[in-house]
């Protein structure tokens, strides 16, 4: 999974997929392909709504110290 | 001459001012000092005093009895103003004369009119100016302030939170209290920016947490100024012009709970409103939840469409099996056709067919071979 990834990034890409299935852009063989894309896409926004980002608090925390 | 005791001297004084004051009211408008109250007996003690150029040239005692401090109590509801020094107040009072304590003014009534109106003008008068003197920032349309910052693009989640509050207070409590527990396990990152949020040097100490905020701008979604429960007083700082100019040009957005159902302040008016800190934890949530459902959404149309598209590919095979089924040799030779093959090839012209070439016909069970005689011309019936 891409670590740089966005809430509106995803939203977006999840939206691109969206449009594509629905318009029957995607052939069958790289149908499991797309499958596997949305549900990480999914599942990042899921966990990221429920999990701490201890980098962003780590770093709040770096540069009160100094 | 016979002198006097001092009692009949102040009875006289008493006397004098019993038959001009007594059962009289005035109204009177005057700056108040030294303000002490005394919740435990509920008797608030002050002076008025009045000014010229700075020098205090009439000063008066003033007291109000037990029977008449909810007129203080009233005023700093409904006002949400701290009644404390340096307010100017227009009252009724009466004029008394104690033999010991001397002369005194006892207030019987505060006129809530004069002190809401002076307060709204105030307020008013800093909104203009802000309009006035903040024209990229600030615009007053159809009654509305927007501003940069209420106008500005909200975030597509609210995530990492500055929140800046008085420690301990019910207002830090009941917020932090709401987003913690949200019932979709949600998670937040709160950082705390504690201060002094009322009295004479709040709206500077605030500014200053907002200043701070803005250093690490990038690391907020949202800034949240919670003030609540406890006492309904003192909003005077939300209303300071440097603090409200500060927050209509502030970066990110900022969400206000400062908890007062009939005072909006110019602070409020600046950012967003949402009056309680609980309220404004309910739109974070909210606003999570709406983006999560929009996920929903999009993840149910999009497996949708898979499922769509995998029902099509399947329908697709079956007829394509059905069309080569039924072209496929078995089921022409059960309908009663027949295969020629001459060297085991089959024939499909029988342009090198001649006499005496042996053929093969081949049937749906059996293959009767044979020798060309002969080769005749034949107009094809079966063409349809």
């Amino acid at each position: 999974m891409k670590t740089n990834l966005t809430y509106s990034s995803v939203y977006t890409e999840l939206e691109k997929l969206v449009e594509q299935i629905e318009d029957n852009k995607i052939q069958l063989d790289t149908l499991a392909g797309k499958v596997k894309q949305a549900k990480e896409l999914i599942k990042f926004c899921e966990n990221k709504l429920r999990t701490i980002e201890t980098e962003v608090d780590e770093a709040i925390k770096d540069k009160s110290e100094n | 001459m016979k002198p006097i005791k001092l009692s009949e001297l102040v009875d006289q004084i008493s006397d004098a001012i019993g038959n001009r004051f007594t059962g009289k009211t005035f109204w009177i408008t005057s700056e108040i000092t030294d303000v002490k109250k005394k919740e435990s007996v509920r008797r608030c003690y002050l002076k008025f005093i009045e000014k010229e150029n700075s020098y205090i040239n009439t000063e008066i005692r003033s007291v109000f009895w037990s029977n008449y401090y909810s007129e203080i109590e009233n005023f700093e509801k409904i006002t949400g103003q701290k009644f404390s020094d340096g307010l100017k107040i227009t009252c009724n009072v009466r004029v008394r004369f104690h033999p010991r304590y001397g002369l005194n003014l006892d207030v019987i009534q505060i006129d809530l009119a004069y002190a809401l109106g002076k307060l709204e003008l105030e307020k008013q008068q800093t909104l203009e100016r802000l309009v006035k003197e903040n024209t990229t920032i600030i615009h007053l349309i159809d009654g509305q302030y927007i501003t940069q910052n209420n106008s500005s693009e909200l975030p597509i989640v609210f995530q990492k939170i500055a929140l800046i509050t008085a420690s301990n207070s019910d207002g830090q409590r009941d917020f932090k209290q709401e987003i913690e527990n949200n019932q979709h396990n949600y998670i937040f990152s709160i950082k705390e920016f504690l201060t002094q949020i009322q009295g004479d040097n709040a709206s500077k100490l605030i500014l200053q947490q907002l200043k701070l905020i803005e250093k690490d701008k990038e690391n907020f979604d949202a800034v949240v100024i919670i003030r609540g429960g406890g006492s309904q007083i003192d909003f005077k700082p939300f209303d300071d012009y440097d603090l409200s100019k500060y927050v209509a040009a502030f970066p990110i957005p900022i969400l206000t709970g400062i908890g007062h159902d009939r005072n909006t302040s110019i602070v409020d008016l600046m950012a967003r409103q949402l009056k309680t800190p609980t309220k404004v934890a309910t739109l974070i949530i909210d606003y999570n939840m709406s983006f999560e459902s929009e996920i929903e959404d999009l993840k149910e149309r999009f497996f949708q469409g898979v499922e769509d598209i995998i029902e099509t590919s399947k329908n697709n095979l079956e007829s394509i099996k059905r069309i080569i089924k039924s072209s496929s040799p078995a089921t022409i030779l059960k309908k009663g056709f027949a295969i020629i093959t001459s060297n085991n090839k089959i024939i499909t012209d029988p342009k090198n067919i001649k006499d005496n070439t042996q053929l093969k016909t081949i049937l749906k069970n059996k293959i009767i071979h044979s020798t060309v005689t002969k080769k005749t011309e034949y107009e094809n019936q079966f063409d349809i």
